[in-house]
């Protein structure tokens, strides 16, 4: 247990998600005589859904400082069907349409944070009436008819990196270089952090720990290069990565970060050190509307064409995935790497479902318990305060 | 504890072995043959050596080159519906279901709820099942091509079902009734309900539309408008509201509730002092809709068509309720879809067809059924094969 | 029976918490017709006495005995102690300020007629009761439209339809003008005249002065005094005493102060209440502090210390409306807690797990908040850097937890007042504003803050020290100002205070 520990590095019930997750592929994976665990299933997996996880990284921040963005869903649905009404009607070039798409979700975000931070009013309201005003407002700019986006998009919403370099790799090379750099900057931050740390975690661990987070790298990079000629990791997931990323630093190593935490934990307190509470609220929502846009993009080029109902109860998507990730409904709790965990397993579990034929209304219906389980284990994990029912395991085997 | 550790390491550093050793994606598939058969034929348990060495020629393969060889017994056929909240759609996902499994297919029948990205996400995953064609009812026509364009790169044959697969190279065909032939009924219908019940012309009317993501909505209304134009030039039609345009009629996503709120507001806006003769409706939803809206409002029910032949307004027919609907046997759809499959199946590729309509980026092949106007006088004729619905004539 | 003279006799009660004894054989008796006043400081058991009373501490959590009108009361609920006759308005206002007089005065107890609220019975009374109270108000007057004041006497108003028999008021006026407060004084001698008993709890000397019948103090959970009192002659001076007896003992670490040059003055210092328009709970406050030099602020509850100090910090609590300050010999005009802590000021709340702390963060997140520029390398936070400055802090205040990594709602009151301190030490401030440091920790670790407190002195920072403690201002500051109700009514050196000296300044006899 000790040994585990010290490979895991401290608490494990931050793992219980993981855990989760893992068993689902497994499980999946063994039902679905292994339909789950193939490249091209994968390279679905991930280009089907990062729009919902892009909305996540901003929704995890929503929640933190203790508001909640309904509007996310019609905010990328207009942004979207702005950007490919432009390049058709204005015949912009796609990189201006995708420009003024950013632009919309801005604007949609000084729009919501201002009525927030300045006005007070609640975000629950403020986006409520913005989820109506941008979900109104696609249907009336596109006529209630689907626009052909420009077929430059398909690349952000489905498209996979470049195949180069010498072909003896057997893997798309694009894909292999990515899982490289992933390992070596882990090994680099690995040895960094050993060497700052004074507790004297035994070097072995670290060994162990860069071994088995490299074999993790190694085999997804292996699935995600080995598919069919022509396909890689995908560019949305690319997109994705480098803005989990982005927030993950966001998060844990800037001032309007840490910011983000006080607010949601205590907004008295924070207001009483310094915290600007108004513009962090400010701040936040505007990243959302912003992220909100580029989800609309990423869907859009995924489906080739922006519809008029694109982006309904995405935000519910978003929330279920912030929320099984274990972030606290009064905020202050919630981290940008457990959400995407959370939002994973909702993917999994929607495709698993899928391979195995159930459909979008059981679906749904597992989904929702699958929901009230993880927030109520969590609950109840916390105020038994005796960790996961993962550390139990762990320890009884230790007995 | 200890032992744990061992063995983690020892997969760790055969997964890295594994890596650097066996890549190569030809070789991947030898050292991990299960994968390769995903990729190249899940459905084909039997795949040998041969098929494997080659999966990314067969894969890159057009549609077409492959067109000749067929698929075996038991073949996996993906049948994705745009959601079961109507009848007909649940009547084909029942009748897919049977259907197939009856003529020895392995189906996966899904509806996705109304949502593109869940359309999208079954679509996907029924390729990773192996599927030897899939049958798309899209929610949006124009919002699959990513989606269908994979499924034909890996040599699945996509068959639009009821609906237009626009936007996208990946379909190989579409079935459905003649949309625009619907829409020439349906206005036939109204006319020559309108002499029989309403006497004398000029007659007061209002048109609806069905839902504008539906591509075969503005068909409808285009096939209507055809018939009903030259009778609103000529004074015999009056729209009372003036409002003629497909984007001003529309329902949104065929939304019974917004159409019927649409109609209370025509009739409160203009036709206080007015009597309304005959609405014009794209289905028996939106119909029975605009009929309970006038009841509520205290009109006089008006000569009403609608379409898809719903048990109620089946119902509503009969009793002279609803003037008129159009059938547009489900059954039939199936069959000729299901045709096409035992087509592909042998190996004859898709079967020949003059129709053809341009999707935005290619001619696809339109298999056309034609429609059926139900009105009380023909019903029995018309459902003598359907005993469901016979049951309603009584 | 019937000629009982006492309508109320509470005898030796007792109330324990875990580890306090907050009521030590307690014994209040009121007469019929009186009005009766409670003093005490504040935490010296008055309001726990009223809990009791009332049953809010249901019958069997205390020991003792309650006769209401002759006969023993258990008490299990409000509820109960209501329909004995026992009304009690509380400090804070409990009305619902969205609904109206009349739904307020018969909430919970509506008059129905075949399961529906009789509204024309309950306006009719209710204009009736509000009579009563002297109030000339519409009874569909939404609660939320009414002064403060008015709304005090419908809250009476509300005891009163329930046929009271006595009364309880606590610290009624604190919130009042002077000229409701007489007007209630006044209601207050009616009531008395329509035997209705009153028991008031009050601050305010001059008031007890001029309406007591009665007058019991109750110091450190004990009754010290009871006697009756003739209105209108009433010795001040000895309810003082009685409330302050207790002597200083050597509970306070040995300093010499070395003050310095004034670096920190506040000016003509005006701050309106948020809430209540037009009432000013800073009334032109002046002082100042040199370096070094620790100066306290002694005030009652609801003086105006704590909004004083926080107006003055970056304007953190009400409006303000006017009032310099200078730091160093330099005017500068602080609009943010930002600018505020950039220009070397540091506040440390009162209500330390409401203001103070996030009690989410870790003691390594909480000592560097209120300055993260300070571990930021390259653009980012250095987790190490903040590791360093969390541990100096944890070794240097003697913070009791196994890491610095521990969150701070595992901690002790103690310790978690050190990481706050730590937390403000951690900006280097000029100027630190210490609002009741020591409330709620015991007496160790109070010894031990002291001397923290004595250390930032030396290190030639200005610290003011705001407390309700009388003892632990005269033990700690160099010099005391006193505040009553948003004025500062005086300033003395160590050498002139004791504690009778500032309580006659905190609460405003009639004779000064």
């Amino acid at each position: 247990m000790k040994r585990i520990k010290q490979v895991l590095g401290g608490d494990l019930r931050q793992y219980t998600m993981v855990v989760a997750l893992v068993l689902l592929i497994a499980v999946f994976n063994i039902i679905s005589d292994g339909r789950m665990l193939t490249s091209s299933n994968f390279q679905n997996l991930l280009a089907g859904n990062a729009y919902v996880l892009v909305l996540a990284l901003g929704m995890l921040m929503v929640i933190v400082i203790g508001q909640i963005d309904l509007s996310v869903g019609s905010v990328a649905g207009f942004a979207g069907m702005v950007m490919a009404i432009a390049a058709r009607d204005l015949n912009l070039p796609w990189w201006v349409a995708v420009l003024i798409a950013l632009a919309i979700g801005l604007a949609a975000g000084v729009w919501h944070g201002f009525f927030l931070s300045k006005l007070g009013i609640p975000g629950f309201i403020t986006t409520l009436g913005g989820m109506m005003i941008f979900r109104g407002g696609v249907i009336w700019i596109s006529k209630s008819i689907s626009v052909p986006a420009p077929a430059e998009l398909k690349w952000f919403g489905s498209g996979y990196l470049p195949e180069w370099g010498p072909a003896f790799t057997g893997m798309n090379n694009s894909t292999l270089l990515l899982g490289i750099i992933g390992i070596a900057a882990f090994i680099i931050a690995q040895v960094r952090k050993h060497k700052a740390s004074k507790e004297n975690n035994p070097i072995w661990a670290v060994v162990v720990r860069i071994c088995i987070v490299s074999a993790i790298i190694g085999y997804f990079t292996w699935l995600y290069g080995s598919g069919r000629v022509g396909t890689s990791f995908p560019v949305p997931g690319l997109i994705l990565l480098i803005l989990i990323i982005i927030y993950h630093t966001i998060t844990t190593r800037t001032k309007f970060g840490r910011n983000v935490y006080a607010v949601g934990g205590n907004k008295n307190a924070a207001a009483l050190s310094g915290v600007n509470v108004e513009r962090t609220y400010f701040l936040t929502m505007m990243n959302m509307s912003l992220l909100a846009a580029v989800a609309g993009i990423l869907f859009v080029g995924r489906s080739t064409a922006a519809g008029p109902a694109d982006g309904t109860s995405w935000e519910m998507d978003a929330i279920a995935s912030v929320f099984i990730g274990g972030a606290a409904v009064s905020g202050g709790v919630g981290t940008i790497l457990a959400t995407m965990v959370g939002g994973l397993v909702m993917a999994v579990l929607n495709n698993g479902l899928m391979l195995m034929g159930v459909g979008a209304d059981r679906t749904q219906v597992i989904k929702g318990f699958v929901l009230l389980a993880a927030v109520a284990f969590d609950v109840y994990s916390k105020k038994s305060g005796s960790g996961s029912v993962f550390s139990k395991l762990f320890r009884s085997e230790k007995k | 504890m200890k032992k744990k550790i061992i063995t983690m390491l020892m997969a760790a550093t055969m997964v890295s072995a594994c890596l650097t050793a066996c890549g190569g994606r030809e070789g991947a598939a030898e050292s991990a043959p299960a994968q390769a058969v995903e990729e190249s034929a899940p459905a084909a348990p039997a795949a040998d050596a041969a098929d494997a060495a080659e999966p990314a020629a067969e894969e890159t393969a057009d549609a077409e080159a492959s067109a000749g060889e067929g698929f075996e017994d038991g073949a996996t056929i993906g049948v994705s519906l745009p959601w079961l909240g109507t009848q007909n759609w649940k009547e084909a996902e029942t009748m897919f279901k049977e259907q197939l499994e009856a003529a020895g297919y392995n189906p996966i029948v899904q509806a996705a709820d109304q949502k593109v990205p869940q359309q999208q996400q079954q679509i996907e995953s029924m390729i990773e099942n192996g599927a030897k064609v899939i049958v798309v009812g899209p929610v949006d026509g124009t919002q699959l091509g990513a989606v269908l364009e994979q499924a034909k790169d890996a040599g699945i044959y996509v068959i639009g079902y009821d609906r237009l697969l626009e936007n996208t190279t990946g379909v190989d065909g579409v079935v459905q009734f003649g949309s625009v032939k619907t829409g020439e009924l349906q206005a036939q219908a109204l006319l020559e309900g309108l002499a029989k019940v309403k006497g004398e012309g000029p007659y007061n009317i209002e048109l609806f539309g069905g839902g504008p993501a539906d591509p075969n909505a503005p068909n409808f209304f285009n096939g209507a408008m055809s018939v009903l134009q030259p009778k609103i030039d000529d004074g015999t039609l009056v729209v009372v509201s003036g409002q003629t345009d497909f984007t001003q009629c529309a329902t949104v996503d065929w939304d019974n509730s917004k159409a019927q709120a649409r109609m209370d507001s025509l009739l409160s806006g203009f036709y206080s002092d007015k009597d309304i003769h005959g609405v014009l409706s794209p289905n028996d939803g939106i119909a029975r809709a605009i009929i309970t809206s006038c009841e509520n409002a205290g009109q006089q029910i008006p000569v009403v068509s609608g379409l898809d032949a719903e048990n109620e307004s089946v119902e509503w027919v009969w009793s002279g309720r609803q003037y008129s609907t159009v059938a547009k046997p489900t059954d039939a759809l199936v069959a000729e879809t299901i045709d096409i499959i035992n087509s592909l199946k042998e190996g004859k590729g898709m079967p020949s067809t003059d129709v053809t309509v341009d999707n935005g980026v290619k001619d696809v092949a339109i298999y056309e059924l034609p429609p059926v106007v139900v009105t009380k006088e023909n019903a029995k004729e018309v459902f003598a094969n359907d005993p469901g619905r016979m049951e309603l004539l009584k | 029976m019937e000629n009982n003279p006492y309508i109320l006799q509470m005898q030796s009660i007792t109330k324990q918490f875990p580890g306090v004894k907050a009521l030590d054989d307690v014994t209040l008796e009121v007469r019929r017709g009186t009005i009766h006043v409670i003093c005490g400081e504040n935490g010296a058991g008055k309001s726990t006495l009223m809990k009791v009373l009332s049953g809010v501490y249901p019958y069997g959590s205390y020991e003792g005995k309650i006769l209401f009108m002759g006969s023993e009361m258990k008490f299990k609920n409000i509820k109960e102690s209501e329909s004995a006759g026992i009304g009690i308005i509380h400090q804070e206002l409990t009305m619902i300020p969205e609904l109206s007089v009349t739904e307020n005065i018969f909430v919970g107890n509506e008059i129905t007629r075949k399961g529906l609220v009789d509204w024309d019975e309950e306006r009719r009374r209710t204009v009736e009761i509000l009579k009563r109270v002297g109030l000339m108000i519409d009874p569909d007057t939404l609660i939320k439209h009414l002064g403060v004041g008015q709304q005090q006497l419908v809250e009476i108003a509300k005891a009163l339809s329930k046929n009271v028999k006595l009364l309880i008021l606590d610290e009624p006026t604190s919130a009042l003008n002077e000229d409701d407060s007489a007007n209630l004084l006044n209601l207050m001698r009616e009531l008395k005249a329509n035997d209705i008993t009153c028991i008031m709890i009050s601050h305010k000397l001059n008031e007890v002065a001029a309406i007591a019948d009665a007058v019991t103090v109750i110091r450190d959970g004990h009754t010290v005094e009871s006697y009756e009192v003739e209105a209108g002659s009433v010795d001040e001076d000895k309810i003082i005493r009685a409330m302050v007896g207790r002597s200083i003992e050597n509970r306070y670490p040995e300093h010499v102060s070395n003050p310095g040059e004034v670096i920190f003055e506040v000016s003509d210092w005006w701050v309106e209440d948020p809430e209540v328009e037009g009432r000013m709970v800073c009334k032109g406050s002046s002082f100042n502090v040199r370096a070094g030099e620790i100066v306290g602020f002694a005030g009652l509850m609801g003086a105006g210390r704590t909004e004083l100090m926080r107006s003055i910090f970056g304007h953190n609590y009400g409006i303000f409306r006017g009032g310099t300050l200078k730091i160093k010999g330099k005017e500068v005009k602080i609009n943010s807690v930002e600018s505020a802590i950039k220009h070397g000021i540091a506040y440390v709340p009162e209500d330390r797990k409401n203001l103070g702390l996030n009690l989410l963060d870790s003691i390594r997140q909480t000592i560097v908040s209120a300055d993260l520029d300070r571990i930021i390398k390259r653009g980012l936070l250095s987790f190490e850097e903040e590791q360093i400055a969390a541990e100096k802090y944890r070794e240097s205040v003697r913070i009791k937890a196994p890491s610095v990594d521990v969150g701070v709602n595992t901690l002790s009151g103690g310790n978690q007042q050190k990481v706050v301190l730590s937390k403000w030490m951690y900006t280097e401030p000029d100027v630190l504003i210490l609002d009741e440091p020591t409330r709620g920790i015991d007496v160790g670790a109070k010894y031990e803050i002291y001397k923290l407190i004595h250390e930032l002195a030396d290190q030639g920072k200005a610290v003011v020290l705001v407390s309700s403690e009388l003892p632990e201002l005269l033990g700690m500051a160099d010099r005391i100002y006193t505040i009553f109700e948003g004025s500062i009514t005086g300033e003395l050196a160590k050498e002139e205070a004791s504690q009778e000296a500032l309580m006659k300044r905190m609460t405003i006899t009639s004779v000064s």
